[in-house]
């Protein structure tokens, strides 16, 4: 594989760095109103199924098979659904934590759209287990430049177990 | 201790248990507890007919995918004449295991220790050094790969560890007659939508076959957001209203909720309706188009629901099919498989938009589903506090009601929905099990 950078200018990749920080805080400081507003309205947000296969296998990520298979409008009920008082699986609420890292911005077709790779990390803790939910996630995200800042147009994570040690997936990646 | 390794407050809790459970009486302790573990590893997953897979995850010669009963690891295959086989996933010389990934498609498994090689249907082929090494003297035929005993229904492949236990169909026991609205839908049958999604939790694995065996008690409170938000095309004013029906003393349930004035069969395409008139007969009509909620399992763990439900408020639901397999791998703990059943002969419009309901409520992100486990979890940790040795559960719901005497379909049935009495067949029949001479 060849290891060329690819060239977009340092302004760009710095901003949307900032804008996928600033994302991932939102998460984590559980302002979910805020997080959505990070989604383009054409939105898509997925988690496919990964399958444990053998090397040389046509794919390991299902290609029906979805954890998550999000509209924004799906997202927004996920979200309406938290701001009840019934979301049991969120009440407590969890304590996450998005450790996002090895951030690679590339140009697209679209002038004003790139798209950015990262590793991303998610500690959860809920109540008083001392065990913390650990996700790892490589993401593959297509932003769109909205004036200053971007907005979400295709999250794309792949979690890196097959079987999840997770009692739920209540939190987003 | 006796000789079968259950100490005496086991055994004596087991033995108050039979009087118990008809007068609505369950000990919690069952729900999270080495000792009752060991026994249902060693009495009910060693006897009982335990689900493998669906017929169409492995469409093609030497599909295989890898598969569970207790801590048994067995490969699921289809072999070169297209017959299903199911084998341990062992290799016979040493006990590697033939299978790492959990499906795929080969002719021939080769074990990665000393290279025996086995056709996809178990049968020794290749063993290396054969003239060397032997001197030609090993009968192949005698060290094939162990055969796990399948049948099927409507799809369904399962597997029994017992020789003796009685055909699939007995075991069924006419249970097979509500299996069919989840397995027929539309002429073709149904098909997975894709792999499972699966996942571990600190969860009994009981408390789940229980719960999908018709608790219908659970939605208005567990499932509360549904409502509140209007997503769900049913209310809890009239949420209890329907049938629970079990086949006694086998432990099949299912609760059939029904919300009034509700069209026949909404939410599947009219095409499948038009199916379903053909391939369901009458009483079956009678019982299921008018149902809105069908969620049964079949003893011990597999489970099945169908719902409709709307992704956007307003907009009319669509029918989802979730089969489930509570895999139990410990005390108070189990690993989860989940698929979506579709209709095979669906539009992929609707194969598609049953699968996103599908994904929003009952997916492993599912939205029921998280609060569902929430749960679980919580009362399996309850279940095994020391304090909750000697603590029984009430389940006298339904108790004195009456059985349904013109029901269309066989089995046990009684109104409303919301009850415990499929639970108590439930129980009873676990103990059966658990309590058996060996
Ligand atoms: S263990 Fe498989 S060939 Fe020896
Ligand atoms: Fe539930």
């Amino acid at each position: 594989m060849a290891l060329n950078v690819t060239g977009v200018d340092r302004e760009t990749r710095e901003s949307i760095r900032e804008f996928l920080y600033l994302e991932s805080l939102a998460l984590d400081e559980r302002r979910f109103r805020d997080w959505l507003e990070a989604f383009a309205d054409d939105a898509h947000y997925e988690i496919p199924v990964r399958v444990t296969r053998e090397k040389l296998s046509e794919w390991e990520l299902s290609p029906t098979s979805r954890i998550f298979d999000d509209t924004k409008e799906t997202l927004d009920v996920r979200v309406k659904r938290l701001e009840t008082d019934f979301a049991w699986s969120e009440q407590p609420p969890s304590r996450t934590r998005h450790f996002i890292t090895n951030i690679i911005v590339q140009p697209t077709e679209k002038a004003d759209e790139y798209l950015a790779l990262s590793s991303c990390l998610v500690y959860r803790s809920r109540g008083e287990e001392i065990t913390p939910s650990l996700f790892s996630a490589q993401r593959r995200d297509l932003l769109r430049r909205d004036g200053d800042s971007w907005l979400i147009v295709h999250r794309w994570a792949a979690l890196d177990q097959a079987v999840v040690n997770a009692h739920n997936m209540s939190i987003f990646i | 201790m006796t000789a079968t390794g259950t100490s005496e407050g086991v055994q004596r809790m087991l033995a108050d248990m039979r009087e118990g459970v008809l007068q609505g009486r369950v000990p919690a302790r069952i729900f999270n507890d080495q000792e009752i573990f060991d026994l249902e590893r060693d009495k009910l997953f060693s006897t009982a007919w335990c689900f493998l897979a669906h017929e169409s995850e492995i469409p093609k010669n030497g599909d295989y995918v890898v598969r569970y009963i207790a801590n048994n690891s067995i490969i699921v295959v289809r072999d070169e004449h297209g017959n299903i086989n199911a084998n341990l996933n062992m290799c016979r010389h040493r006990g590697n295991m033939m299978c790492k990934s959990e499906m795929g498609n080969a002719s021939h498994f080769r074990c990665s220790y000393h290279g025996w090689v086995y056709k996809n249907s178990g049968e020794l082929i290749g063993v290396p050094y054969f003239k060397e090494g032997y001197e030609g003297q090993l009968d192949k035929k005698q060290w094939g790969m162990i055969k796990i005993r399948i049948d099927t229904y409507a799809g369904l492949i399962f597997g029994t560890l017992d020789p003796q236990a009685p055909s699939l169909d007995e075991y069924l026991g006419g249970f097979q007659f509500y299996l069919d609205i989840y397995l027929r839908q539309g002429a073709g049958g149904s098909e997975v939508h894709g792999p499972p999604d699966h996942w571990v939790a600190e969860t009994d694995w009981k408390i789940c076959a229980e719960n999908f065996s018709g608790d219908g008690y659970h939605t208005p409170v567990a499932h509360q957001f549904g409502f509140h938000l209007g997503y769900f095309p049913s209310s809890g004013a009239t949420h209890s209203e329907g049938w629970a029906v079990h086949i006694p003393d086998k432990g099949h349930g299912i609760g059939l909720g029904h919300t009034p004035g509700m069209p026949p069969f909404f939410g599947y395409p009219d095409e499948l309706v038009e199916q379903m008139r053909g391939s369901l007969s009458a009483e079956q009509i009678e019982v299921f188009s008018k149902t809105r909620t069908a969620v049964g399992s079949v003893f011990p763990n597999l489970s099945f629901l169908i719902q409709p439900f709307s992704l956007v408020p307003g907009e009319p639901g669509v029918r989802f099919c979730t089969m489930r397999l509570w895999h139990p791998i410990g005390p108070g703990r189990m690993e989860m498989w989940s698929w979506c059943l579709v209709p095979k002969d669906a539009s992929d419009e609707y194969k598609e938009a049953a699968y996103k309901a599908y994904t929003l409520t009952f997916g492993q992100a599912g939205t029921f589903e998280q609060d569902d486990f929430e749960n679980w979890t919580r009362v399996t940790k309850a279940a095994g506090a020391t304090a909750v040795r000697d603590v029984d559960f009430p389940y006298v719901m339904g108790l004195e009601r009456p059985r349904l005497a013109d029901f269309p379909g066989p089995g046990y049935a009684v109104s409303p929905y919301v009850t415990d009495t499929n639970f108590r067949n439930l129980w009873s029949t676990w103990l059966d099990y658990l309590t058996r001479e060996a």
